[in-house]
C-alpha cells in the first residue's frame, strides 16, 4: 500500500476537523487504504464487515438510524459515521440512510485506530462525536416522538400509492366522477401520450363544474388543473409535506423521470405516516370557526416545534414549517376577523415583518406586522380597518403569537398605511441618514404579504418591494448608513477570544444567541439582499441569491450560511431544553453546558461573523467611513 | 472436441455469463492521459493518471502520477502546470509506463472521459513503442452521459458533457486541478455515480451498451 497523493483529498482533508489537526505525514498515514464509494439518495449503508470503519463524507447528507428506524443524527460534507463501531469494538448496528446522494470516504480501521492511539486530539474528537451520537441515541430511543412513525427522511414511494385511477383529456367529467366514486378516490390522473398532464380532484368537480352549474358533459381538459406540481418517488416524505403545505395542496402526483405517473400521494396518506405532523395542524387551523377554537389547536404549537426539533429537522426547515404554519393561521385569523366585521371596502394586504418575514421563527416569537390600502381611507373605512386590525393581533395573540412589544403592529394606525404611504415612509428611511432612524425601521425591510385581498400574487406588495430596491439602488449613502448599524453590534468575542456574556440580570452570564449571534448574521444578510436586484426576504435565501448576483464570494457565503444554522441549531435546542423546564422559551445559553469542543466551535462560528463583518465594512462602507 | 476448441467453448460461456454479472465484480482502471496538443500524430502524452476501482469503491492508493521524460514542456506549462523539472525529477520512459498499463489493464476494464481522444493517443503511442497486440475492454463517461441524455430526451447544451458539468448533475465536488490524476479521480467518482443512479443491479453489460467496447493495440 502506498501513500496516496491527491492534491484534491489531501486539500479536503486538511481543512476538517480533527483532519486538520494532524501533520502532514500523519495525514498520508491515515489516508492509507482509503477508499471512496458513491451513495444514492434513499440507499442504506449497514456498517458490517470491511463497511464496519469510521467514514468521512466528501459531499452529501446521511441519516444515522437505530436498527429499528430510530433517528439519531444527520450529518453533511465534512462529518463523520461509523465512529462507534470503530471505538466501542462492538458495532451498535446503527444504519446510514442517504438523505442526499453522497460522496463519501472509507476509512482503513486498523489506520484509524493507529492514529486514535497516536494522536491525543484526534481521539478527543471521535469521543466527543460518539458521546454527543449516544446522547441523541437516548433521546430518540426515550422520546416516542421519534419513532418511526415520523421520519421525515422516509421516501415517498414507501407510502404512496401505487394503484392509479387515470384518466384522458377528451372524457367527459361525469365518466371521470363515476371512476372516482367506484374506486372511493377524491382525485384522477389525467396522462397524455404516457405522460402526466393534469389532474382533477373532488374540489375541482365542485368549484369549476356544480358551483358554476356545468354540464356533466363537460371534457376533463377544461376542469383539469394542468402541469400539477409533482415529485419523484425517491423524493423524501418532508419534501413532499413541505411542498404540499406551501402549495396547499392535498393531492401530489408522483412521477419518473419521463413524466410518467408512478404513484399518488395524499395529505391522508401523509397524516397516516406521520401523528403529529405541521401538515395536520395546518388542516385542523382551516377547519376552525372561531379564536377560541383557533386557539385551543395552537396549543399544540410548542408541542409541534418540540418535535420538528427532537427529529433534528435542520433548522432552516423548521423556519420553514413554522412559517408556513403561521402564515396559514394568520390568513385563517383575518379570514374570521373579515367574517365578523364584514366585508372590506378596499383591496388590502396584510404585511408582515421580521421573523416571521425572514421564515425564522421560533418558540415564542411576536408579531411584527402591518396594513397596507389600496388608497387613503375615509373616516368610516378607518374605522372598519381598525376594528379588523384589533380583531386580527388580538386573534393572533390568543393563538399564542405575543404581541409585540413596539407596537410594531397592524392594530397601531402608524403601520396601517396607504400604498403611497407605505413608499412614502420606505422612502423616508431610505434617504434619512441618521443610523438611530435606521435602527428601528431595519424590521421592515424584512417585509412579506402573507394575505391580499385582491390578487393571489400579493401584486401590491411586489409593487412596494421593487420601488423600495430602486430607492436603495440609487442611494449608496443609504447602504453605508446600514452597514454602520450592522456593524455597530460585534459578536461575543472579548479580547482574549473569551465569551463576552450578559453581565448582570436573569441570563447573567450566559449568551444571548439571538441578539448577539443570530440577530448579527440576520443583518449582514439583509445588507447583500438589497444590494441584489432580486428581493428575498429570508436569510439563507438573501445569502443564495448574493452568491447568483455575484456580490459575495460562495466560501464566505457558505460559512455565514453555517454560522447561522450552527446557532439556530442551538437556539432551538436550548429553548427546547428551556420549554420543557420552565414551560418558557429562552434563547439563552449557558456556556457550561457546553463541552469544550463545542465552545471551541461556536467561537469559530462567531469569528466567521466578525470576518464577513469585515467585508462587509470594504464593500458597503469604502469611501463613507 | 479438441482442447482448442473446448476452450474456446469455455470461454464464449464465460463471457456469456459475464453478462448478468454486477458491475461491481469486475476491477476498473480510470484513466486521464494530458497530451501536447489534440493531434495524436503529431502530438505526444505528457502524463499519465489513473486510479483503480475494485469491488464497487475506488481505491484511493491506487491512485497514480506519471509524467514521461520524453514531455517537452514548453508553452502547455500554464495547461497541466508540469514544470521542465518535475519532467527531470520523476520523468518516466513511456515504454515502461505502456508496459506497466498494459499489465494493469490485463485484468481490468478501462475507463475514460471521453475515448476517442484518449484511445486516439494510446494506439499511436503502441506502435511508437513498438510493443506486442493486446486488447482491452473500455468505458467512456462521456458516451455513457450522452445515452442517459438520448433516453430520457432530455437536450443537453453544446459543453454539458464536459467532465466538471457531468460532475455537477450529480453533485460531487468541484475540483480545483485539472491535471491527469484529479481528472482521472474526477471520471471514477462520475462512473460511480452514474452507475449508482441506473439502480442496485446494473451490469458491465449495460454499461458497454451505454458507453463501452472493446478496442485493439497492435504494432502495425
Amino acid at each position: 500500500m502506498a501513500a496516496i497523493d491527491i492534491p484534491e483529498v489531501h486539500k479536503f482533508i486538511e481543512t476538517i476537523p480533527p483532519f486538520s489537526s494532524l501533520t502532514l505525514p500523519e495525514r498520508k498515514q491515515l489516508l492509507m487504504g482509503v477508499t471512496m464509494l458513491y451513495v444514492r439518495q434513499g440507499q442504506t449503508l449497514t456498517l458490517k464487515d470491511e463497511a464496519a470503519t469510521v467514514h468521512l463524507i466528501r459531499r452529501g447528507a446521511c441519516e444515522i438510524r437505530t436498527p429499528k428506524g430510530g433517528l439519531v443524527d444527520q450529518i453533511a460534507d465534512g462529518e463523520c459515521f461509523g465512529v462507534s463501531s470503530v471505538m466501542a469494538q462492538n458495532p451498535d448496528g446503527l444504519q446510514v440512510v442517504a438523505m442526499e446522494d453522497s460522496l463519501v470516504y472509507r476509512f482503513e480501521k486498523t489506520r484509524f485506530l493507529a492514529m486514535l492511539e497516536k494522536s491525543e486530539a484526534f481521539e478527543l474528537f471521535f469521543e466527543h462525536t460518539q458521546h454527543n451520537r449516544l446522547r441523541k441515541l437516548s433521546r430518540s430511543q426515550s422520546n416516542e416522538l421519534a419513532s418511526p412513525a415520523l421520519q421525515l427522511s422516509t421516501p415517498i414511494s414507501h407510502i404512496m400509492t401505487r394503484q392509479l385511477i387515470l384518466a384522458t383529456p377528451e372524457e367527459s367529467v361525469q365518466t371521470i366522477a363515476m371512476r372516482m366514486t367506484e374506486a372511493r378516490v377524491s382525485s384522477i390522473l389525467v396522462v397524455e401520450n404516457d405522460k402526466l398532464s393534469g389532474i382533477v380532484t373532488d374540489r375541482d368537480l365542485r368549484s369549476r363544474i356544480l358551483a358554476l352549474g356545468g354540464s356533466a358533459d363537460s371534457l376533463v381538459k377544461d376542469v383539469m388543473t394542468q402541469d400539477p406540481v409533482n415529485l419523484r418517488p425517491d423524493a423524501l416524505v418532508m419534501q413532499a409535506q413541505t411542498l404540499m403545505s406551501e402549495s396547499n395542496i392535498h393531492h401530489l402526483p408522483i412521477v419518473d423521470e419521463e413524466q410518467r405517473a408512478v404513484g399518488m400521494l395524499t395529505a391522508a396518506d401523509l397524516l397516516r405516516h406521520q401523528e403529529l405532523s405541521p401538515l395536520l395542524l395546518i388542516n385542523q387551523i382551516h377547519r376552525q370557526s372561531s379564536i377560541e377554537d383557533l386557539a385551543r389547536v395552537c396549543k399544540q404549537w410548542p408541542a409541534l416545534i418540540m418535535n420538528l426539533i427532537v427529529t433534528d429537522m435542520k433548522p432552516a426547515d423548521v423556519g420553514k414549517v413554522l412559517a408556513t404554519v403561521s402564515d396559514n393561521l394568520t390568513r385563517r385569523v383575518i379570514e374570521l376577523a373579515l367574517d365578523t366585521c364584514g366585508p372590506a371596502p378596499m383591496a388590502f394586504q396584510f404585511l408582515v415583518f421580521g421573523s416571521q418575514a425572514r421564515r425564522d421563527q421560533s418558540l415564542g416569537s411576536d408579531q411584527d406586522n402591518g396594513l397596507m390600502l389600496e388608497r387613503e381611507p375615509s373616516a368610516d373605512e378607518s374605522q372598519y380597518f381598525a376594528d379588523l386590525s384589533e380583531f386580527i393581533c388580538q386573534g393572533l395573540a390568543q393563538c399564542g403569537i405575543r404581541l409585540c412589544p413596539g407596537n410594531i403592529m397592524a392594530s397601531n394606525p402608524e403601520w396601517r398605511l396607504s400604498q403611497d404611504d407605505w413608499r412614502q415612509a420606505f422612502e423616508k428611511w431610505i434617504k434619512s441618514s441618521a443610523p438611530s432612524a435606521l435602527l428601528h425601521a431595519s424590521i421592515f425591510f424584512d417585509i412579506r404579504c402573507v394575505y391580499d385581498s385582491a390578487s393571489e400574487q400579493g401584486e401590491a406588495v411586489n409593487h412596494l418591494i421593487r420601488a423600495m430596491q430602486l430607492e436603495v439602488s440609487k442611494n449608496s449613502v443609504f447602504l453605508a448608513t446600514l452597514t454602520r448599524t450592522a456593524l455597530a453590534s460585534k459578536p461575543p468575542l472579548g479580547f482574549f477570544r473569551h465569551f463576552v456574556l450578559e453581565s448582570s440580570g436573569e441570563h447573567k452570564n450566559q449568551l444571548d444567541l439571538k441578539h448577539q449571534g443570530l440577530a448579527l448574521i440576520n443583518d449582514l444578510a439583509r445588507l447583500y439582499g438589497l444590494s441584489c436586484r432580486t428581493y428575498r426576504a429570508g436569510t439563507l435565501d438573501r445569502l443564495e441569491q448574493a452568491i447568483r448576483e455575484k456580490l459575495i464570494s460562495v466560501d464566505t457565503a457558505r460559512n455565514l450560511m453555517d454560522a447561522w444554522d450552527k446557532l439556530n441549531d442551538l437556539r432551538l435546542e436550548a429553548q427546547a431544553r428551556h420549554w420543557q423546564a420552565s414551560g418558557k422559551a429562552s434563547a439563552y445559553l449557558d456556556p457550561k453546558d457546553l463541552s469544550p469542543l463545542e465552545r471551541k466551535h461556536l467561537k469559530t462560528t462567531f469569528s466567521i461573523i466578525n470576518d464577513v463583518q469585515d467585508i462587509v465594512q470594504q464593500r458597503f462602507l469604502r469611501g463613507y467611513s | 472436441m479438441s482442447f482448442a476448441l473446448l476452450q474456446t467453448f469455455s470461454e464464449w460461456h464465460r463471457s456469456r455469463q459475464s453478462h448478468k454479472r454486477a458491475w461491481s465484480e469486475w476491477d476498473y482502471l480510470v484513466l486521464d492521459i494530458e497530451t501536447s496538443g489534440l493531434d495524436p500524430k503529431h502530438d505526444h502524452i505528457v502524463s499519465f493518471g489513473w486510479v483503480c476501482i475494485h469491488k464497487g469503491v475506488i481505491e484511493l492508493d491506487s491512485a497514480r502520477h506519471i509524467v514521461l521524460d520524453s514531455a517537452q514542456i514548453g508553452d502547455n506549462v500554464g495547461i497541466h502546470m508540469i514544470t521542465d523539472s518535475d519532467v527531470q525529477q520523476q520523468g518516466k520512459r513511456q515504454e515502461s509506463v505502456l508496459r506497466y498499463l498494459r499489465h494493469l489493464l490485463r485484468e481490468r476494464v478501462l475507463v475514460m472521459h471521453h475515448a476517442p481522444m484518449e484511445l486516439g493517443f494510446l494506439k499511436h503511442a503502441w506502435q511508437t513503442e513498438a510493443l506486442p497486440s493486446f486488447s482491452v475492454s473500455w468505458l467512456d463517461t462521456l458516451a455513457i452521459e450522452r445515452t442517459k441524455a438520448n433516453r430520457s430526451q432530455q437536450p443537453i447544451q453544446d459543453g454539458g458533457f464536459r467532465l466538471g458539468v457531468c460532475r455537477e448533475r450529480y453533485g460531487l465536488p468541484d475540483y480545483q486541478g485539472h491535471d491527469a490524476l484529479t481528472d482521472a479521480l474526477a471520471t471514477a467518482e462520475l462512473l460511480l455515480a452514474q452507475i449508482a443512479y441506473q439502480g442496485r443491479d446494473c451490469r458491465l453489460h449495460d454499461l458497454n451498451q451505454m458507453g463501452g467496447g472493446r478496442v485493439r493495440f497492435t504494432t502495425r
